[in-house]
Formats: C-alpha cells, structure tokens, sequence
C-alpha cells in the first residue's frame, strides 16, 4: 500500500456553518480512481471544492502530501468563452507557477501532454470552439502538462453522447495508467464508475450517510439502491 | 492660424508646442490599449468607467481644496486618491453588501461624475481645466504629467506583460488557477491598482473621456480583428497609441475637441473591425 496523496480526517463540508453532510474518512492513494456519487444537489461539488481549499470546512482537516500538484477541472459552464484562448495556450496553462511564471521544462511538458491525449491536431483551435469531448481532451492534456499527482474532475462527461463518454472515460483511464495520476471524478454514469472505479464515495445528504467502498460494496448498499432505485444484484 | 483649415506648416510651426501632448496620448493610448484586452475580458469595462468619473472627481476636487481651503493637493493625487477609494467601494459592495456588481457601478460612476460636476461649478478660477478634465478638451500636457503617464505606463505595462499568462488563466479557469497554485486574488488586486494609477495620471493629463477610450476601444478593436488572443495584445497597443496620436493631430486638422476626436477615432477603428470578425468568423461546438 502506497503513503496516501491527499487525506480527508473527519472532513465536514457544508455552507454558512451549516454542514451538508457527515463526517468523510477517505485516503486516496496514487494511481486510484475516485468515483463520487450522488444525486443532483446532494453536495459533491462543494464536497470537491472543500477538498481544494476554495471553500473552508465546517470541521475536520484535508492533509496533503508534501508538495502535492492538483490539477482541478471544473464543470464546463465554469470556463470563460470570452477568452479566445487556443488549445495551445490552455494547456500551457497547466505549467504556470504562482504569478505566471513558466515551471521548467514547460515545453516539453505540453509537447508529452499533447501527444499523450491526442490533442495535437487541436492546438491551434481556440478552447471555445471545441465540442465537449474535445474540450476535455483539451484540459486532460493540460492535467498532464501540470504534472499534477491528483486530478479532480467535476462532471467531465457532461453534455456528451454516450460514445463520447466512454471516449473521454477511455482517456481518462490511460492518462491514469501512464502517469499514475489518482482521479476523484464526479459522475452520472452508475454503469462506468462501477466498471472502472477502484473506490467508489456516495454522498446522500437526505439520509445523512457517507458510503466508501469498493463499487461493489457501495452498489450493494441499501441507501445507494434506495436513491438510485436500482434492485438487488 | 487665420481660422481657415491649419495646413502641414502650420502643424511643423507648432510642432514643438504639440509634441508633449502627442507623446502623452500616445504612451496613454499603447498603455491603456494593452490593458483594455484584460478590461474586456475579465468584464471590467464599466469598473474602468466608474475610476475615470471618479478620477475626475479627485482632481475637480483637488483645485477646490486649493481655492477654497488653501490646501496645496496635487490634481494627480486627487486623482489616484479618488479612484482608489473608488476601487476599494467597488470591491466592497459586491463582497460585503450583496449588492449586484452593477449596482455597486452605477453608484460609484454617478458619484464620480455628479459629484466632479458639483465641484466644478464652485470653480469659477480653475473652470477651464476642470472642464478640459472632464471632456477631454485639454491641448496642453505640463512635462510633470507627461513623464508621469510615461513613468507609471513603463511600470504597470511590464508588471502586466510579466502576469499576463496567469491573468489570462485567472480570467479563464478562476478555479483551475487557485488550485494550481496561481495568486488569483494577488494578480487581481495588482491588475486592478495598476489600471486605477494608470487612469488616474491620464486623466489628469488627458481628461475622463480619452481614457476611457482608450481603456476600453482598441482592446475591442484587437479582440474583433485579431485571430489569436497573443496577437490582440500588441494590436490594441498600436490601436491605443494610434487613437490618441493621430486623434490629436485629426483634431488638429479638423479644429474638433482634441478628447472627443481621439475617442472617435478610437471608436472608429473598432467598428472598422467589426467586418474582419464577421468575415472571419469561428465555429462554436466543434466537430465531436
């Protein structure tokens, strides 16, 4: 068992001071895949954002490795289309340091993240004009030029097709598999978190529980099957 | 000049006269063009709006002290002190008074211009160069304004040349940047002084109405023109810095008000582009 990435130790995650949920125990270790599950509203962006430290918990504590890259993709609505920025440049993003400065080897970084996704043939066309499977390839590429340790993907298959999901999930998985990034990724898609996730996390905020496990533990849990109105396996 | 129409002697005479105020808008207008790409796209446009009223506010103000009250406060300060009161309400009441970012505008450009055309009128002494303020009207640059525009722009032009990959990122993916590791709210902060002290020298060098054009037009024009956001930067810098030298010496030419020549003229090459956008034009949704 690899020393755990990123810990969350009696992480409380709510808004006002009020929580939304019970306390969460997860450790995610390098190269896992996180699939977290919920229903609509059930609090599993402001579970992720807590994680990144954009918003602050009600209780309980993130601990981070020492020097620890994450690379964060957030809902597609949340990406400006004002910015004519091309597939180039957003993946150069993914090398900047604090006040804009380059990391080294920037270069090569984009060159590796934009061969290993497929996204060469993009580079040059600006990010809005780009369909959704794109535009992820597009920010999966600057994942890799960051060389962030964990990537956290909030909904990164929404508005896809289902050919373009299991693209996109495909990708994913080997982006994981080269680099040995841990992925926490939302997802919609009860079929493909059970098939590829190692660890699977189900926020229910109606019933107040937190459930952990492997897919199969979690799809075999009541309240989960409750939600999702799935019988029995 | 005999009130026909001035010729190019008449300019060459009076070269030497024009040639600080034609430098002076043209540093002002290559400054503040580079920085109206950043103004467009991070939807600052009326933020800029609201800090040169307010700018102009600072330096009716600062004649009415020395008038009225004796106190010896220089129009530039005035200005950067009215204008960085103005940018701090305006982080105020969108943070704190949950108030919509618009309401927190209007009320700072309206107090900057009611309040900079109340001032001006208890000047009766100094009622031209208020008036020249406000509108732009003003010929003459004093060499003080001038290597204080050409001071500040050196400065807040390579701070935001040096920042501008992470401002864009900023812009972009707010999200993805703080998470990363980039100082969103630092480059903010930075962004938003530099562009307040940059107003604030050209206002008083330049009047209201010119900066405002020159903060908002050629990064439009750019942004229409250009095909790629790295080209648009130096292309508003050179449509800036056109606007505001040849809008001086159109003005010269055509005997027109020297603010509201160069905003048309700024306004002019930004409709001018507007055909090579639609021409050019740019899929949206891809392909799959």
């Amino acid at each position: 068992m690899s020393a755990p990435l990123l810990s969350c130790r009696g992480l409380v995650v709510g808004h006002a001071g009020r929580p939304l949920l019970p306390p969460v125990e997860i450790e995610v270790e390098p190269g896992q895949l996180w699939a977290v599950l919920g229903r609509n509203g059930s609090g599993k962006s402001t579970w992720f954002r807590t994680v990144l430290g954009l918003i602050p918990p009600i209780s309980g504590q993130v601990e981070r490795a020492d020097a620890l890259r994450i690379a964060y993709i957030a809902q597609r609505m949340r990406f400006d289309d004002l910015y004519p920025v091309t597939v180039g440049e957003v993946v150069r993003m993914g090398c900047l340091e604090r006040w804009g400065r380059r990391a080294r080897g920037c270069y090569d970084r984009i060159e590796r993240a934009l061969e290993a996704t497929g996204a060469t043939a993009l580079r040059d066309r600006t990010f809005r004009s780009l369909s959704e499977g794109q535009k992820q390839r597009a920010l999966l590429a600057r994942m890799v030029a960051s060389e962030a340790q964990i990537a956290i993907l909030d909904e990164p298959t929404a508005a896809m097709d289902s050919v373009a999901e299991r693209q996109a999930l495909e990708l994913i998985d080997e982006v994981r598999g080269r680099f040995g990034v841990a992925v926490l990724l939302v997802s919609h898609n009860l079929a493909e978190a059970r098939a590829r996730a190692d660890r699977v996390l189900f926020l229910d905020p109606d019933g107040q529980r937190v459930v952990i496990g492997s897919p199969r533990e979690v799809f075999q849990d009541e309240a989960f099957r409750a939600r999702y109105n799935v019988g029995a396996p | 000049m005999d009130g026909s129409t001035p010729s190019l002697d008449d300019l060459r005479l009076a070269l030497s006269l024009f040639r600080d105020p034609i430098l002076c808008a043209v540093v002002a207008g290559a400054v503040l063009g580079y920085l109206s790409v950043l103004v467009i796209l991070r939807r600052m446009v009326f933020v800029t709006a609201a800090l040169t009223q307010s700018a102009g506010l600072g330096v009716a103000l600062a004649f009415w002290l020395g008038i009225h009250l004796g106190v010896a406060l220089p129009p530039t300060a005035g200005a950067l002190g009215a204008s960085l009161i103005a940018a701090v309400a305006l982080t105020v009441t969108g943070q704190r008074l949950h108030l919509s970012r618009e309401t927190g505008l209007a009320a700072v450009w309206l107090f900057g211009g009611a309040g900079a055309v109340l001032v001006g009128s208890r000047i009766t002494q100094e009622a031209h160069d208020v008036n020249a303020i406000l509108f732009g009207s003003a010929v003459l640059v004093r060499p003080l304004d001038l290597w204080l525009v050409v001071g500040v722009g050196l400065v807040v032009l390579t701070g935001i040349v040096v920042a501008r990959p992470a401002l864009i990122f900023a812009g972009f993916d707010r999200d993805g940047a703080r998470v990363q590791g980039v100082s969103v709210r630092g480059l903010e902060l930075g962004f938003l002084v530099g562009l307040t002290a940059m107003v604030s020298v050209c206002t008083r060098a330049l009047g209201a109405l010119p900066v405002f054009a020159f903060a908002v037009l050629p990064g439009a024009t750019a942004l229409l023109a250009a095909p790629r956001l790295r080209l648009a930067f130096p292309l508003a810098l050179v449509a800036g810095a056109s606007s505001g030298g040849l809008g001086y010496l159109l003005a010269f030419f055509l005997d027109t008000p020297v603010g509201a020549t160069q905003a048309a003229l700024a306004l002019a090459l930004a409709l001018g582009a507007v055909p090579l956008r639609l021409v050019r034009g740019e899929a949206v949704g891809g392909d799959g």
